[in-house]
């Protein structure tokens, strides 16, 4: 077949969807903002539920893309033109891509931690993100206080970015409470003297093996869970977090301190989604995603001819969901260009 | 600590101040335990910065400490609030400016709730008509009158004879602010830097030469509490509120307090007082206690007025420690002289505080 | 039948502060009541979003809703866009409209804020003045303070204020005009109401306390819900 499709986003459901299309016998082609595929992704350490090496995942899709799908990386699109058949994709570096169909797999930010202002990222050396601490396991470096001391407890905050009017977004981003309870798992098990608590609104254990996940972390690695959630960190002369809490169980208020406090960042719709989605005259929800046809019975469909949509542009996923929607989309594609 | 993250965050809560022509409304605490304050924000605003300040002596209290006693409906409320409006409004301003900061966040409350409820501002003209036959347009600027120094603070810097310097040691002071609870935590967007990082009263001591302590106890209420102060039964919440503040700064070692707030330093001064007689203890050096002033009072002294003129005879914890720190000479003998230099006698010490 | 509910909902603070509550506990870890009281404002939101009107009654009558001190650091932190602090307002004024204040110690203290703050509004036209705060009702002023509630005028004037004179200036007599018109105000919108019903009840209750009660701040009554803490409102 002749027909060229483009995946605008190199995450794990752009390089899915790239794949299964190839696959499929279509000309892919992956336009990637940055320097290089896999998204995300590229970040994490393990992934839940079984802490496998997240690079096993990415290698997975990077070794089905060589050979079938052209990859451009550090392509910035400034416009993109609609005509009759088919669409014109121009890159700020003055080249064009043509496509017959589109597929708009732009994804997630992590929520900036710094805006969740009273949890003071950015100001208290020793508040850092999910992200962050991840980062360190990735790099296999010693999980130590800024002040470069074994942290003897460390807090973990859930729904920072999320399910809050403050902060601009009111839905749950999902994945934050499962991947809390990893790093909790992996800090308990690289530290062994330190104390975990995680500070919690509800436990979002949705997956499976999540649930057994947290009845691990608790029967086998003793972490520790506060149904509150954070209302203010402060910092102590020492560089310690002080927190304040409502243990609701208890129906008492807490002040807790932490050597180390890690908070569970959620998801935001990237510039990229609004970017794209914004030049395709997609529809965004009132949570700031792109809005595909029918929430249930079309997720990978638009309004617009030949442009489709899948993994996080849509909502928070995790990478199970974004492959499996990937491939969705992939055969949505596939219908239409038939 | 990064103050470059907080740098940050005051970035997205910049506020519209007025430049000019202001219609001032006392406070009813400022007055009673401040005066000087006043005077000496009237005297900066008149004659250090040439503005426009009007005041209408037929302008009453705001009812702020009425409301929050729950004596007062929210109607009553809003129509007193609605009088004020109209007494500017006659006046010809429309730039408000309340000394106090409980009326600061009563006028925006009530302002925000017109907003949302618009038959509500239906309602208070029709019994402010009714009540007074008086009019009125709702202010097209409010700012608190700490709002003013901090647009001007470096101007006053510029004119200042002094600096929150330690003339000794070369080092900046060490200060803690205090922002009053209803000056952002209603509306964080209506006070400079926000709720969490305030910057009104850190951009005034920054310019003014001195450094701001961050504590964990920043944010805590002193403790007026309104009720849990205007009735004796209840003041243990109040001084227990200010201790937990002064035992979270100690370790900090602050030389002085500033606030915004007309009831907190009145609190943070006079319950450092009760602690010392009911505990034995004293925070700050030699006994002394952590002096507490307005901010009206310390730009003054950065202005060089003179001390008692400011009405710094009138706190609990002596201030002259600290007047002694930055060097700003005072006249001891004339601490407690009335209005014509006459003697009218001076306070008894108190047991545990030393007032030298 | 949400009676209670329905009236809550007539004011306007009630209508801003309640939107619906997660019970994630930001507002009591903030509340410097809860620190200090057996007080939790989540669950007092938590019970008025129930709507049931026995809770609701019971919550009226209770010491519970006297111990907010009204700082709204609680607004500040909610993720909902609640604020339990206007709850509380909405709690007290309904709590005063029905006559329940009086069925608590701290609720009965409404009356001794009506005769002290409400009278001077009225009176003067200020919430506060010096002479309100008397020395002798106040050592936590200090002896500064008792010092200087001596020499009123001397001081006052000395720090520039125009101590009750007339024409603008700190602490000046506020003019005829304007305290006819607050009271005028006081009268329509249903401030004096509020005052009256204040006294209404204060006056059946000390009745039935079997304590005296006469129109100034010396009576038992007035003295009794002035200092009487009974010691049981903090956490066991």
């Amino acid at each position: 077949m002749n027909k060229k499709v483009v995946i605008i986003g190199g995450g794990i459901a752009g390089m899915e969807a790239s794949i299964t299309l190839a696959e499929l016998g279509y000309h892919a082609t992956l336009l990637e903002k940055s320097h290089s595929t896999g998204g995300h992704v590229q970040d994490w350490y393990q992934l839940f539920p079984n802490r496998r090496p997240a690079k096993e995942v990415l290698t997975f899709s990077e070794l089905r893309m060589e050979g079938k799908v052209k990859t451009i990386n550090d392509a910035d699109i400034i416009e993109i033109e609609k005509n009759i058949n088919d669409f014109r994709i121009l890159l700020r570096n003055g080249k064009l891509v043509v496509a017959d169909a589109i597929v708009v797999a732009t994804g997630f930010d992590l929520f900036d931690a710094h805006r969740k202002e009273e949890y003071g990222y950015g100001i208290y050396e020793n508040v850092i993100t999910s992200a962050d601490l991840e980062k360190r396991f990735s790099e296999g470096k010693k999980i130590l206080t800024h002040g470069g001391a074994v942290p003897k407890r460390i807090g973990i905050i859930h729904c920072v970015g999320s399910r809050d009017e403050k902060s601009g977004n009111n839905y749950c981003s999902k994945v934050c409470c499962v991947t809390g309870v990893k790093q909790a798992i992996e800090i308990r098990e690289m530290l062994p003297e330190t104390e975990v608590f995680c500070f919690y609104m509800d436990l979002r254990m949705f997956g499976r093996h999540f649930e057994e996940l947290y009845k691990e972390s608790q029967e086998k690695w003793g972490v520790n869970f506060i149904r509150g959630r954070l209302s203010e960190a402060n910092e102590n002369a020492d560089g310690s977090i002080l927190l304040k809490v409502e243990d609701t169980l208890a129906g008492k208020p807490l002040k807790m301190k932490v050597d180390l406090l890690i908070l569970l960042a959620g998801f935001v719709p990237s510039g990229g989604t609004k970017a794209i989605g914004k030049m395709l005259g997609l529809p965004f929800g009132d949570d700031g995603f792109i809005t595909p046809k029918d929430e249930h019975t079309s997720t990978n469909l638009t309004d617009i001819q030949g442009v489709f949509v899948t993994g996080s542009c849509t909502g928070p996923k995790s990478i199970q969901d974004s492959i499996a929607d990937a491939r969705a989309a992939a055969t949505q594609v596939a219908n239409y260009l038939k | 600590m990064k103050v470059e993250g907080k740098r940050l965050i005051w970035k997205d809560y910049q506020k519209e101040i007025a430049e000019d022509k202001f219609f001032y409304v006392r406070s009813c605490i400022r007055q009673t335990f401040f005066p000087g304050s006043e005077w000496a924000f009237l005297k900066i605003m008149k004659e250090v910065l040439g503005k426009d300040v009007y005041e209408n002596p037929a302008h009453t209290t705001c009812t702020g400490i009425g409301y929050h006693s729950d004596i007062v409906p929210f109607d009553t409320t809003m129509t007193v609030v609605a009088r004020q409006f109209a007494l500017m409004t006659e006046a010809g301003y429309q730039n408000l400016v309340p000394s106090c900061i409980t009326s600061f966040g009563l006028y925006t409350e009530v302002m925000e709730t017109w907003k949302h409820f618009p038959e509500e501002e239906k309602k208070v003209r029709e019994y402010l008509k009714k009540a007074t036959g008086r009019e009125f347009e709702v202010p097209k600027n409010l700012a608190h009158a700490s709002d003013i120094i901090y647009k001007f603070r470096k101007q006053i810097a510029a004119k200042g004879k002094y600096r929150l310097i330690n003339k000794t040691t070369g080092e900046p002071l060490k200060v803690v602010e205090h922002i009053g609870c209803h000056y952002a935590k209603m509306f964080p967007s209506k006070g400079v830097g926000g709720a969490e990082y305030p910057y009104v009263l850190t951009g005034m001591v920054e310019d003014w030469g001195g450094e701001v302590i961050d504590y964990p106890e920043r944010r805590h209420c002193c403790g007026f509490g309104f009720r849990q102060y205007l009735v004796k039964a209840n003041r243990g919440f109040s001084v227990a509120c200010s201790k937990k503040k002064f035992e979270s700064m100690a370790p900090y070692k602050p030389d002085m307090i500033i606030t915004n707030c007309p009831g907190c330093p009145m609190f943070l001064d006079r319950w450092q007082y009760v602690i010392s007689e009911m505990e034995g203890k004293t925070y700050g050096e030699d006994g002394h206690g952590i002096p507490v002033f307005t901010y009206e009072e310390v730009a003054g002294l950065i202005l060089g007025f003179d001390p008692w003129d400011l009405g710094l005879q009138l706190h609990q914890v002596p201030t002259e420690p600290l007047l002694n720190k930055i060097g700003i000479p005072y006249d001891p003998f004339k601490k407690y002289l009335g209005k014509n230099g006459e003697d009218i006698g001076i306070p008894i010490k108190p047991s545990m505080l030393n007032t030298q | 039948m949400n009676k209670l509910f329905d009236k809550l909902q007539e004011d306007v603070r009630f209508r801003e502060g309640l939107k619906a509550c997660i019970n994630c506990g930001t507002c009591t870890a903030i509340c410097p009541a809860a620190e200090f009281y057996d007080y939790d404002p989540r669950q007092i939101v938590d019970i008025v979003q129930t709507r049931n009107e026995e809770k609701i009654e019971a919550l009226l009558k209770s010491e519970t809703i006297w111990y907010c001190g009204e700082c709204m650091s609680c607004k500040t932190r909610c993720p909902r866009g609640n604020v339990p602090g206007l709850i509380i307002c909405a709690l007290r004024s309904l709590s005063q409209e029905l006559g329940y204040f009086v069925e608590s110690e701290k609720g009965r203290q409404q009356l001794a804020l009506k005769r002290t703050i409400g009278k001077s509004i009225l009176k003067t036209g200020y919430c506060v003045s010096p002479e309100l705060v008397a020395a002798k009702l106040h050592p936590e002023q200090g002896p500064m303070w008792e010092w200087s509630q001596q020499h009123l005028p001397e001081i006052y004037n000395r720090l520039g204020a125009n101590y009750k004179g007339d024409g603008p200036g700190a602490l000046r007599k506020i003019p005829e005009e304007a305290l006819d018109e607050l009271a005028r105000i006081f009268e329509i919108t249903g401030g004096n109401k509020r005052f009256e019903t204040i006294e209404e009840f204060s006056s059946k209750k000390a009745k039935e306390l079997g304590l005296e009660l006469d129109s100034g701040t010396d009576s038992e009554y007035f003295l009794n819900i002035y200092t009487t803490n009974n010691n049981r409102h903090n956490k066991k």
